[in-house]
C-alpha cells in the first residue's frame, strides 16, 4: 500500500486509479488460476465423500463425468475461464443450484452483520480513543487502553461461545443461533417492524462479538493519532486564537485524527473477514463466510471458489479505495 | 449519545444507516405469510438445513427426510414386523416365474395437485431412472428390461433375470409424477449434461402423494409442510393403524448445533429433535417432566476393516487373533455407556430376520487374560513369535513386546485410521482403546485420527492402509449389500469391497442368493455368507449404537417407535394433538 | 548500566544495543507483564511432559482414566476435570501450550527468515526485482490468511501441523519484508556500505555482513506480532475442524467442547483454553509493543540520518 502520495490534479488521480485497476484485474486473474489449480490438483473430490452403499462405482464415475471432472486439466481450465467471463459461476455440487443464487441469498446477511459491526466499532473507537488521548496517563486512559488491548486479543470464537453461554443460555435474553425466528416470520399478521426487530434481536450477540474484537484497535489508533494531531501547528494556532479546549478537540483535532481509523478499517479488512467467517460459524448466521467454510469442508468446488473470489474482490477493491483516500487526502493529513 | 465528529462520519453516516435499513428490507421482502401459526403444527428441529427438494439430487439425509414425507413408495415396511406391506400398491406383488415378471396392483390415489395417480407415473419413474442412470437408484432398476401398464392401476415389470432385491429395493423407490417431471426430462435430454441438468432442476413445490406438501421454505430459517388433503391413506386403516395425518402441518427449524436444538426442545420452541442425542445430554433431559426419551435400535454397522491385500493382515490367523483381543463388551459398556449393542455379524442385530445367530464368537464374554491367552495360542500355532511373549512360561499374562511374523521379521508398525474425535468420538475412542489392547500383546498398532475425506481417499480410492474403523449409519434391511462389501468384483477403485477380500466360494453363494426369490431359501444362503465372513474376518463388526431421541409430551402424542427411531412416516401419520 | 568499550561496540554493536534496550524495556509496565505471562506459558509448555510420566492416564491424546468415561468436574485426580472421553484437561492444556509455542515460534521464525531475505533482496537489488517482490507482497498481504489456509486445509484433506505452520509462514512474510526493505533502502546509502563496495566486497557479503545485523533487531520485533497471528490462525483452524487431529492444541480443545455439546455444561473445559489463547496473544502483543518503544526512537533516528 503506498502511503502519502499527494496528487496535484485530478488527471493524476485518474491515471493512478487506472493503473491500480489493471493491477487488480491481473491479481484477480492470478488468484482465479491458482484456485482452479488448487481445487483440481488436490486429492479427493466431492464424489468420494459420498459413502452411500447404494452408490456404485459406476454411479460415481457418471457423476464425475457429468460434473466435468474427468476432462483433461486444460479443457477444464478453458471451460472455467469461459464460464467466468460470461458470469456463469457454475452450479453448486451440494445444492444443485446456481452458485450465483446461493451467494446472492447469503450476501445481504453478511453485509448487514459485518458493516453494522465495523461501523459501530469504528465510531466507538473514535469516540473512546479521543477521550483516552485527552486523559493521557490518567486512570481513564489506562483503563481504556487495557480494555482495548484485552478486547482485541480475545480469541474470537471463544468470545462468541462465552456470550452465547451467558446471555442466550443462562440468562435467556437472546436466541442461541440463527438469524430469524420462524414463529415471527410465518405469522401473516406480523408487521415489518416486528420482523426487523426479530433480526435485530438475533443480531445482538454476533454484533457484540465482532464489536468487541474490533473497537480495541480503533481506539488505540485514534488515541495515538489524536496525540500526534494535538501537537500540530494549526492546533497551536487555534489555541492562540483563544478557542475553547473542547471546541479545539472536537472540531479541529478529532476529525483529522479520525482519518487513520477510517483507513485502518480498510487495511485490516483481511483480519475482519477472518473474524466475520468465524462469527458466522459460531452463531450459525447464514452468511457468505459460513457458506465458504461449509462448502470447503464438503468439497463443493464451485461454491467455495465463488465465495472466495467474492471475498478477494471485496478485499482488493476496498484496498484500492483506501489507497485513493490516502492519496487524495494526503496533503491535508500527516500520518 | 455518541457524537459523530469525524469528517468521514459526517458524510457517511446517513447513507450507511439508510443502506442498512434497505438491506433489512431486502432480507425481509420475499416473505409470504400463511396459516402456519395454527397451534397444531408440529415443530421439528433439524441439525442441518435440507440442501434441495429435487429428489434425484438429494444425497444428504435432511433433504431425504423432508422429501420422504412428500414422495411415496409402492411398498414400505411395517414398523413392528419390518415386513414389506403395500402402500401405494394395493396388495403384494404377484410373481410369474415363466416370464420373470412382477405384477403390481395400485391403490386409488391422488397427487397433491389433485390429479390421479396412475401406473403411467410408476412406469415413467422407472424409465427415467434407467434412462438417466440416476445414481443411488440405478443399481436397483437396471435389470428391469421392460415396464408395461395394462391399465391405469396395474403395472407389470419384466426382469432380465431373477433378482431378489426387486421386491425389497426396487419397489421401495419413490414414485414421481409424470406430469411434473416430463418437461424437465425433455429439457435434460436435450442438454449437454443430461444427468446434471436433471439433478440441478429447481423443484419449487414438489408434487407428491404423501401426507404433507411443501408450503414454504425460507432458506436459512425454516421449512413449512402442510397437510395434504389428497393423501391417499388419510382416514384409512393400514397395517392395523388408523392413519391421519391429524396434525395441520410440520415446521422444520434448523439449528447449527445440537446444543441449540436441545435447548429449544426444553424451552418448547420445538416439539421434537430429529437427530440422535448424545449421552451427555441425557441426564438433564431425563429430569424434565415434559420430555419423553425414546431409545431404538439402528440398522447401523460400526466396524474394523483390514487391508487383506498386503501383509501383515493377509494372514487370516492374525485377523482372528485380533478379533479375539477386542473386548466388545467393554466398548459398549464404557465407550457407548451402555447405549448400544455389540455386533457379532456384519448384519445389525435389529435386522432379526436376516441375522444369523449361530456364529462363532471370538472371545465373547472372556476376561482380558482369557482373550490374551486365546489370541496367543492362535498366533503361536500359526508360527508367530515374540521378543517378549504376552504369555510367559508359567502361563501368566504379561505385557508383550515385538511380535514377529512367521517369517521371522518384526511386524512393522501400522496405523488404525479413524475419523476425528469431533466427528465421531465413539470411533476415535474405540481406535484408542483397541490400540492399547493390541500394544499390550506386542502388536505395534497406533490409532491415527484423520479427516474423513482423507480417510476415505486412502481407503476407498488408493487402497493404501492397514486397518481402519468406519461405519455405515444406515444399512438397508435387505442384506444385498453383503455382496457389495465382500464380492471379489467389488474390489476396485471406489468399490464397496474395501478390504480386498477375494473368496470364490463366497462369490458363488452370494450371486446365488441374489437370484433366489424364495425368502426362506435366500435366508439360508445369507446365513452361509455370514458364517464365511465371521470365519475369514475381513471386517470385525464392533457395535451398533442405540438411537436416543427426545420429544415433548405436552403437545403431541402418538410417536411410533421402530428401527431407526421415531422420525418415521407412521409417526407423522398417527401423531395427535393433546 | 555499564556500557561496554567502543571496540566492542563496533564489532558487536548488537550487544550494546541489547543491553540498552533491556534497560528501557524493564521500565515498561506492559512489557514486564507480557514477559511474565510468557514465562508462565513457557513453564506450562515445559511441564507438559510431566503428567504422562506420572501416570499414562494423563496422556493428553490417548490417556484414559479407567474410572471416568465422561466429562467430569475438577477433582483431586484431575485438577481441571476431564473431557468427554475421560482425558485429563490439565494435561491437554499444558500440551496445548507446547503446541502454541511450537506453532507460533516456528511460523514466526520461518516468516521472518523469508520476509527478511526477500526484504533484503528487494531493497538491495532495487528496480524490477524490487517492484515484482513488493507487488507479490501486496497481493499476499491483503488475503485473509485464515480463509486461504482453510481452503488449502480442506483441499488437501489432512494437514499435518507442520504443513499448517509452513502455510501460515508463507502468508505472513509480506509485512516483515516491507519493513526490512525500507530499512535496507536506508542503509544502502550509508557510507560504510559504499566503503565496502569500493573495497570489492561481493553483494552477498555486503548483505550478510553489513546490512543484515543492523536489520535483525527490527526483524525480531516483528516476529512477536507474527507469533500472535500464527497462534490465532492455528487456533481458529483447529476450532473450525481443519486442524491436525493428532495434535492437542487449545483451538482443538475448544472445538471438542463445542462439538460434543458440552459448551453449556462444562465451564472447566470451555474456559481454560480460551483464556490461554487470549492471554498468550495479549502477552506477545504487550511484549511487541514494549519492544516497539525500545526500538522505535532508534529507528527514527536512523531513517532521518539516512
Amino acid at each position: 500500500m503506498s502511503f502519502g502520495r499527494g496528487f496535484f490534479n485530478a488527471m493524476e488521480l485518474w491515471k493512478y486509479i487506472g493503473r491500480r485497476l489493471i493491477q487488480i484485474v491481473v491479481i484477480f486473474f492470478v488468484i482465479l488460476t491458482v484456485l482452479f489449480l488448487l481445487f483440481r490438483l488436490a486429492p479427493g473430490d466431492p464424489v468420494s465423500r459420498m459413502v452411500d452403499p447404494d452408490m456404485t462405482p459406476e454411479d460415481a464415475e457418471l457423476l464425475i463425468s457429468q460434473l466435468g471432472l474427468d476432462q483433461p486439466l486444460g479443457v477444464q481450465y478453458v471451460y472455467y475461464l469461459k464460464n467466468f467471463i460470461t458470469g456463469n459461476f457454475g452450479e453448486s455440487f451440494n445444492y444443485g443450484e446456481p452458485v450465483i443464487n446461493i451467494i446472492w441469498d447469503r450476501l445481504p446477511n453478511t453485509i448487514l452483520l459485518f458493516t453494522t459491526a465495523i461501523i459501530l466499532s469504528a465510531l466507538a473507537g473514535i469516540f473512546l480513543g479521543k477521550i483516552a488521548s485527552w486523559h493521557k496517563g490518567e486512570k481513564t486512559d489506562n483503563v481504556l487502553t487495557v480494555a482495548a488491548l484485552a478486547a482485541h486479543t480475545v480469541f474470537l470464537p471463544w468470545l462468541g461461545l462465552i456470550l452465547i453461554w451467558v446471555f442466550a443460555y443462562k440468562l435467556d435474553w437472546f436466541p442461541i443461533t440463527g438469524m430469524l425466528s420462524e414463529d415471527v416470520w410465518l405469522d401473516p399478521d406480523v408487521g415489518m417492524l416486528t420482523k426487523f426487530l426479530d433480526i435485530l434481536h438475533h443480531m445482538v450477540l454476533p454484533l457484540t462479538t465482532l464489536f468487541l474484537i474490533h473497537f480495541g484497535s480503533y481506539l488505540l489508533i485514534m488515541r495515538s493519532s489524536m496525540l500526534d494531531t494535538l501537537k500540530e501547528d494549526y492546533i497551536l494556532t487555534a489555541r492562540a486564537k483563544g478557542l475553547g479546549e473542547k471546541v479545539i478537540r472536537n472540531h479541529h483535532a478529532a476529525p483529522n485524527a479520525a482519518l487513520p481509523v477510517v483507513t485502518s478499517v480498510g487495511l485490516s479488512l483481511a483480519f475482519s473477514i477472518n473474524g466475520g467467517a468465524l462469527t458466522e460459524t459460531v452463531f450459525t448466521w447464514p452468511g457468505i463466510g459460513r457458506e465458504l467454510v461449509m462448502s470447503v469442508s464438503q468439497n463443493d468446488y464451485p461454491l467455495a471458489q465463488a465465495s472466495f473470489l467474492l471475498i478477494a474482490i471485496v478485499v482488493l477493491f476496498s484496498n484500492l479505495v483506501v489507497d485513493i483516500l490516502y492519496a487524495y487526502l494526503d496533503p491535508r493529513i500527516r500520518y | 449519545m455518541i457524537l459523530i465528529h469525524s469528517v468521514a462520519g459526517k458524510y457517511f453516516i446517513r447513507p450507511i444507516c439508510i443502506s442498512v435499513l434497505f438491506l433489512m428490507c431486502i432480507i425481509g421482502s420475499d416473505f409470504s405469510g400463511s396459516e402456519a401459526n395454527a397451534a397444531d403444527n408440529l415443530k421439528i428441529g433439524l441439525l442441518q438445513e435440507p440442501k434441495t427438494l429435487n429428489i434425484w439430487m438429494a444425497g444428504d439425509k435432511w433433504s431425504g427426510r423432508v422429501l420422504s414425507l412428500m414422495y411415496q413408495r409402492l411398498y414400505i415396511r411395517d414398523p413392528d414386523t419390518l415386513k414389506l406391506i403395500p402402500w401405494l400398491a394395493e396388495k403384494d406383488p404377484v410373481y410369474d416365474e415363466s416370464t420373470i415378471s412382477f405384477t403390481v396392483k395400485l391403490r386409488p390415489a391422488k397427487w397433491s395437485d389433485g390429479s390421479e395417480f396412475t401406473s403411467e407415473d410408476v412406469a415413467f419413474t422407472g424409465r427415467l431412472i434407467n434412462e438417466f442412470k440416476i445414481p443411488r437408484y440405478r443399481a436397483r432398476w437396471k435389470f428391469i428390461k421392460r415396464i408395461e401398464t395394462p391399465d391405469k392401476h396395474t403395472v407389470r415389470f419384466y426382469l432380465e433375470k431373477p433378482m431378489a432385491i426387486f421386491s425389497t429395493r426396487t419397489l421401495t423407490s419413490p414414485i414421481i409424477q409424470k406430469k411434473e417431471w416430463a418437461q424437465v426430462a425433455e429439457e435434460a435430454r436435450k442438454s449437454e449434461k443430461p444427468l446434471t441438468t436433471l439433478q440441478n432442476c429447481r423443484i419449487e413445490k414438489p408434487v407428491g402423494t404423501g401426507p404433507f406438501i411443501l408450503k414454504e421454505w425460507r432458506q436459512g430459517a425454516f421449512l413449512f409442510l402442510q397437510k395434504n388433503k389428497h393423501f391417499f391413506a388419510a382416514g384409512q386403516k393400514i397395517s392395523d393403524r388408523m392413519l391421519g395425518p391429524y396434525i395441520n402441518g410440520i415446521i422444520f427449524k434448523f439449528f447449527g448445533t445440537s446444543d441449540a436444538a436441545i435447548l429449544a426442545l426444553r424451552k418448547g420452541t420445538i416439539d421434537m429433535f430429529w437427530w440422535g442425542i448424545q449421552p451427555g445430554y441425557l441426564e438433564e433431559l431425563e429430569k424434565d417432566p415434559d420430555i419423553k426419551l425414546f431409545s431404538n435400535e439402528r440398522s447401523a454397522l460400526y466396524y474394523w476393516g483390514f487391508n487383506i491385500r498386503r501383509p501383515p493382515f493377509n494372514d487370516v490367523k492374525l485377523r482372528q487373533a485380533i478379533a479375539t483381543l477386542i473386548d466388545k463388551d467393554f466398548i459398549v459398556s464404557r465407550i457407548l455407556q451402555g447405549h448400544g449393542t455389540q455386533m457379532n455379524s456384519v448384519i445389525p442385530p435389529g435386522n432379526k430376520f436376516w441375522l444369523c445367530r449361530d456364529l462363532h464368537l471370538y472371545g465373547k464374554g472372556d476376561k482380558k487374560e482369557e482373550r490374551v491367552k486365546k489370541a496367543h495360542k492362535i498366533l503361536k500355532d500359526a508360527g508367530y513369535t515374540w521378543d517378549v511373549s504376552p504369555v510367559n512360561e508359567q502361563g501368566e499374562v504379561v505385557k508383550g513386546k515385538g511380535i514377529r511374523l512367521p517369517s521371522g521379521e518384526l511386524m512393522r508398525k501400522f496405523a488404525i485410521l479413524t475419523p476425528p474425535a469431533n466427528y465421531d468420538p465413539l470411533r476415535a475412542m474405540s481406535g484408542v482403546i483397541i490400540q492399547e489392547w493390541l500394544k499390550e500383546t506386542g502388536i505395534p498398532a497406533s490409532a491415527k485420527p484423520m479427516s474423513l475425506g482423507a480417510l476415505l481417499q486412502k481407503v476407498k480410492s488408493q487402497h493404501d492402509f492397514d486397518a481402519f474403523i468406519l461405519g455405515y449409519g444406515r444399512l438397508d434391511i435387505d442384506p444385498d449389500w453383503l455382496r457389495k462389501f465382500f464380492c471379489s468384483r467389488e474390489d476396485r477403485k471406489r468399490g464397496g469391497n474395501k478390504s480386498g477380500y477375494h473368496n470364490p466360494d463366497f462369490d458363488r453363494i452370494a450371486d446365488e442368493s441374489a437370484a433366489t426369490m424364495d425368502r426362506e431359501k435366500r435366508r439360508d444362503l445369507i446365513w452361509e455368507m455370514q458364517k464365511i465372513i465371521v470365519r475369514d474376518v475381513p471386517y470385525i463388526p464392533l457395535y451398533t449404537p442405540d438411537l436416543i431421541e427426545a420429544a415433548r409430551k405436552d403437545k403431541f402424542s402418538g410417536w411410533v417407535e421402530t428401527l431407526e427411531g421415531i422420525g418415521n412416516l407412521w409417526s407423522f401419520c398417527e401423531l395427535k394433538p393433546e | 548500566m555499564k556500557k561496554p568499550d567502543n571496540v566492542y561496540l563496533n564489532r558487536f554493536p548488537w550487544v550494546a544495543r541489547f543491553q540498552e534496550g533491556w534497560a528501557i524495556y524493564r521500565q515498561n509496565l506492559l512489557g514486564r507483564i507480557g514477559l511474565a505471562l510468557l514465562v508462565m506459558f513457557g513453564l506450562m509448555a515445559l511441564c507438559s511432559f510431566i503428567p504422562p510420566l506420572i501416570d499414562p492416564m494423563y496422556e493428553p491424546m490417548i490417556g484414559v482414566d479407567p474410572e471416568v468415561l465422561c466429562s467430569t468436574y475438577p477433582s483431586a485426580r484431575h485438577w481441571l476435570g476431564t473431557d468427554f472421553m475421560g482425558r485429563d484437561i490439565l494435561s491437554q492444556l499444558l500440551a496445548g501450550a507446547r503446541v502454541a509455542f511450537m506453532v507460533g515460534v516456528s511460523a514466526a521464525f520461518m516468516s521472518i527468515v523469508l520476509g527478511t531475505a526477500i526484504g533484503l533482496i528487494a531493497g538491495y537489488m532495487g528496480r524490477f526485482i524490487d517492484t515484482l517482490l513488493m507487488r507479490l507482497a501486496d497481493m499476499i498481504m491483503v488475503m485473509p490468511t485464515l480463509l486461504v489456509v482453510l481452503i488449502l486445509a480442506a483441499l488437501f484433506g489432512q494437514l499435518n501441523i507442520w504443513t499448517i505452520v509452513l502455510i501460515i509462514a508463507l502468508f505472513r512474510w509480506p509485512g516483515v519484508s516491507r519493513v526490512i526493505r525500507a530499512q535496507t533502502l536506508t542503509l544502502k546509502q550509508r557510507p560504510f556500505i559504499e566503503a565496502a563496495k569500493v573495497a570489492g566486497a561481493s553483494h552477498m557479503r555486503i548483505i550478510f555482513r553489513h546490512i543484515m545485523p543492523n536489520v535483525l533487531p527490527l526483524a525480531f520485533l516483528y516476529m512477536t506480532f507474527r507469533v500472535t497471528s500464527a497462534i490465532i490462525i492455528e487456533a481458529a483452524l483447529a476450532f473450525l475442524g481443519f486442524g491436525d487431529p493428532s495434535t492437542v492444541s487449545w483451538g482443538m480443545m475448544l472445538q471438542w467442547v463445542w462439538k460434543t455439546g458440552h459448551m453449556f455444561k462444562a465451564p472447566y473445559w470451555l474456559l481454560p483454553p480460551g483464556i490461554c489463547i487470549s492471554l498468550i496473544t495479549l502477552s506477545f502483543y504487550m511484549l511487541g509493543r514494549a519492544m516497539d518503544e525500545v526500538l522505535d526512537p532508534r529507528l527514527r533516528n536512523e531513517e532521518q540520518a539516512g
